[in-house]
């Protein structure tokens, strides 16, 4: 056998990496959806370099501001907005996409000085670092304008806090790392994030209730963590260029607590690389822990008594799917925390939209709760991946398949009304009758005209999902655009029935229209059933690649 | 006289300008263990997604149990059992969840179902994790419960896509087992796999597909005996019995050549 000759250089193997990361990228733009991607790319670039020199412009005018007032303590609050944005980004962004795992590498001769390069290297071209970099730049141009004297020392800071901030981020993202290895907690992430989300529908009433008037307990909050923050890296560096002219010893103490960070957080960070060199498997079957002495027997399956067993089995297997998703769930709640985020608000005119106009509530979180349920209705395949290839296996019609996903469907909307009539109920008043019936009326023409829609779309365009993640689950353009065209037409024309018919005693000729709506729309309904498994039969092989695709 | 389990004629599909698989005539018996060989990219999963309804065929005809499977898809698959690649799993189900929504699917009652899929996941040893999503399931885990969820309707017909593959030693036994059961009680099974012992020793027929074309069928002795018949000029004159692996290499024409080596190697 030929003698081995490989290279021990750790530079030939970083080159290697950084050439194979730019050969994906290339490769991933030959797909018309790579392009598509590029072009995105493109925008989202412009999107963060305008973000990033703005933001750079806004803090180094903040912090010329303080060090001109001289008020230098307060560059803290710029610091501590760019260590937030620097670590809970990348964890935020994670909770969208599967993680990418730089110990893939370790398979190949890769030195552990190496690959601790390297990962380190993989957070420093990441987007958040580019952000927090370019908002430090933006600090040391405005300390340095207005005190020539700090620039220095300032840049010296500024550097060793933009060091702390990429190593504490690698040394997270490397035990978020191991947590998203496990799809169970790459799903509390992706709910901790959702929640995150949600409570940025409150921040504008809120702003609007509490913002107007002055609170004096926030500012002795603020007093009160002053000397908290101020043993924490962002606090630390703040006060080491706060002390430059006043005390420099003390000044360069805590610079030195600043370094004592940095050199603590390597630390960290090397414990969890060191244990992924050395082999840790971090697999779900390492999770897979099932009690062996829990063995129920296997329960029989639900019976609905006048629909065929395959719609039952089919309608079961969907609700257990749905019910089994965090992600899909907590975006069916959306129509209650609407109703919520309109009733937060003052009084008078200051007042929730909704508290104004009571009445419609239960309309506005019906019609929310019909826009969730776009999400499933117009990609019925999405969630089964490739095991919609067993539904073509199976000796039912095609068109049993869907009825049974929209029986799933009309039951989570039933559901969800419920919850928003109490909803209302609790938050604003109880919904009058007619109101009440004018809403169900409105929702039984809205719902099979969606349902239409949304099979043909579905068979279309269908898109795989990922339950786990709430990343790239984007359904396709043109479904976005039908779905956004279809709502306009069926909420409009529901809209112009409450609007145009006579309610002064009450919408029950409304509802009456709606009814007659509602029935030509279910006929609609039903004839079009008739077409699925023919459409089916057509589409299949494009709906086995797309969902079947890894 | 019975007809056969599986019938096409002329098959063929093709992807735009790539003719995947040219007309293909294959006759398998009720009863039989049938293996259906090929290299890579040979056509094996295009014909077994076509005899399953998964595919439809450019052109040709496709009868299972005697029945056309264009004009009749449901009577079909309502009496076959279907492993495709990619074993076609909901991942978001549990082991028992998703046996019993098979048996549904397929027709059984509902105390039918609880009852097979509790008895299928005892046999295949997946009974001990109740309530782990398959999603989670190692590889062969999830190949034993799409192998049982093929089963669970007693079908006539059984079409196994790479069954063995990344399965161990200890599951292939089981499932091995669980096939030659089938075949004692008539059932016909279509296999598709690359690993040549076993097919040799499960399969008592063999089809091999080259390039979109059947390039060998029939029993193994009729292979060996007509391979031997072919080389008659350069054998030595003694028998030998030849392996399906040296079968398989001399239908495709894939032996190395000789003297072909990788340089650092030598």
């Amino acid at each position: 056998m030929a003698e081995l000759r490989h290279s021990s250089r750790h530079t030939g193997q970083l080159t290697a990496i950084a050439r194979l990361r730019w050969q994906l990228f290339l490769h991933s733009l030959r797909t018309t959806r790579g392009t598509a991607e590029l072009i995105s790319r493109i925008f989202i670039g412009f999107v963060i370099a305008v973000a990033g020199i703005g933001g750079a412009i806004g803090m180094g005018v903040g912090a010329w501001s303080f060090v001109s007032n001289q008020s230098p303590q307060w560059i803290a609050l710029l610091l501590w907005s760019i260590f937030m944005f620097w670590q809970f980004f990348p964890v935020m962004a994670t909770a969208f996409t599967q993680s990418t795992d730089s110990s893939v590498f370790l398979r190949f001769p890769l030195s552990y000085r190496a690959y601790f390069l390297v990962v380190v290297a993989y957070g420093a071209f990441d987007i958040a670092t580019a952000l927090g970099s370019l908002w430090l730049l933006g600090i040391w141009c405005g300390v340095a304008f207005a005190d020539p004297s700090l620039a220095v020392w300032t840049a010296f800071i500024l550097l060793t806090f933009a060091l702390v901030n990429l190593i504490l981020a690698r040394a997270i993202f490397s035990w978020i790392e191991r947590w998203l290895a496990l799809r169970h907690t790459r799903e509390i992430l992706g709910i901790i994030f959702f929640l995150f989300v949600i409570s940025f529908q409150f921040l504008g009433p809120l702003i609007g209730h509490f913002g107007r008037t002055s609170r004096p307990q926030v500012t002795h909050w603020g007093a009160e963590l002053s000397p908290a923050q101020r043993v924490l890296p962002p606090g630390l560096a703040a006060a080491a260029m706060a002390e430059f002219h006043a005390s420099p010893l003390l000044s360069a103490g805590y610079a030195a607590l600043l370094a004592c960070y940095g050199v603590a957080l390597l630390g960290v960070l090397h414990v969890r690389l060191r244990a992924q060199y050395r082999g840790e498997d971090l697999s779900e079957a390492g999770a897979r822990s099932d009690s062996r002495a829990m063995r129920p027997s296997v329960r029989r399956g639900w019976k609905l008594p006048g629909f065929p067993v395959p719609i039952a089995a089919i309608l079961e297997k969907e609700l257990l799917y749905l019910s089994r998703s965090g992600p899909m769930l907590f975006t069916l709640i959306m129509p209650l925390v609407m109703l919520g985020v309109f009733r937060v608000g003052g009084s008078g005119r200051e007042a929730g939209l909704l508290t104004r106009a009571p009445d419609f509530a239960l309309p506005t979180g019906a019609a929310y709760a019909v826009l969730m349920l776009t999400n499933l209705v117009y990609n019925n395949f999405g969630a089964d991946g490739a095991g919609v290839q067993f539904l073509f296996t199976l000796p039912v019609r095609f068109r049993q398949v869907v009825v049974a996903k929209n029986l799933a469907h009309a039951a989570v909307l039933a559901g969800e009304l419920v919850l928003v009539w109490v909803t209302a109920s609790l938050l604003y008043t109880p919904p009058r009758l007619d109101i009440t019936i004018a809403t169900l009326a409105g929702v039984l023409f809205v719902l099979p005209v969606n349902l239409v829609a949304g099979n043909f779309l579905s068979l279309y365009s269908p898109k795989r999902i990922e339950f786990s993640t709430f990343g790239r689950q984007r359904a396709p353009q043109t479904t976005i655009l039908a779905s956004f065209a279809v709502q306009i037409c069926v909420f409009g024309l529901a809209a112009i029935v409450l609007w145009v018919v006579p309610h002064q005693n009450g919408y029950w000729l409304a509802s009456l229209v709606l009814l007659c709506l509602a029935t030509i729309a279910l006929g609609g309904y039903l004839s079009s059933l008739n077409h699925l498994d023919r459409l089916a039969h057509r589409r299949q092989e494009t709906l086995i690649a797309e969902l079947c695709r890894a | 006289m019975e007809a056969p389990a599986i019938y096409t004629e002329n098959l063929t599909r093709r992807f735009g300008e790539l003719v995947a698989v040219q007309e293909v005539n294959l006759r398998v018996a009720a009863g039989e263990f049938f293996g259906f060989l090929g290299p890579n990219g040979a056509g094996k999963s295009t014909t077994i997604k076509m005899l399953t309804g998964l595919l439809a065929p450019t052109s040709g005809t496709i009868q299972i149990l005697g029945l056309d499977l264009i004009a009749h898809p449901v009577e079909v698959k309502r009496r076959i059992g279907v492993v495709p690649e990619g074993m076609a799993l909901f991942g978001r189900l549990t082991g028992a969840e998703y046996l019993n929504f098979a048996g549904r699917m397929y027709g059984l009652d509902r105390e039918t179902a609880a009852s097979r899929a509790e008895e299928l996941l005892d046999f295949m040893r997946l009974a001990d994790q109740p309530r782990t999503l398959i999603t989670d399931y190692s590889h062969g885990m999830q190949k034993k419960l799409a192998l049982a969820a093929a089963v669970i309707h007693g079908p006539n017909v059984l079409f196994l896509d790479e069954p063995f593959e990344g399965v161990d030693a200890i599951a292939a036994g089981t499932l091995k087992t669980m096939l030659q059961r089938m075949t004692e009680r008539g059932a016909t099974i279509f296999l598709t796999s690359h690993v040549l012992e076993i097919v040799e020793r499960l399969c008592s027929h063999v089809a091999i597909i080259d390039r979109g074309r059947l390039v060998a069928q029939g029993s193994l002795d009729e292979l060996r005996a007509g391979v031997l018949a072919q080389n008659r000029d350069t054998s030595d004159g003694r028998e030998q019995k030849l392996t399906l692996e040296q079968i398989f290499l001399r239908a495709v024409g894939g032996a190395q050549p000789a003297g072909q080596e990788l340089s650092w190697l030598s």
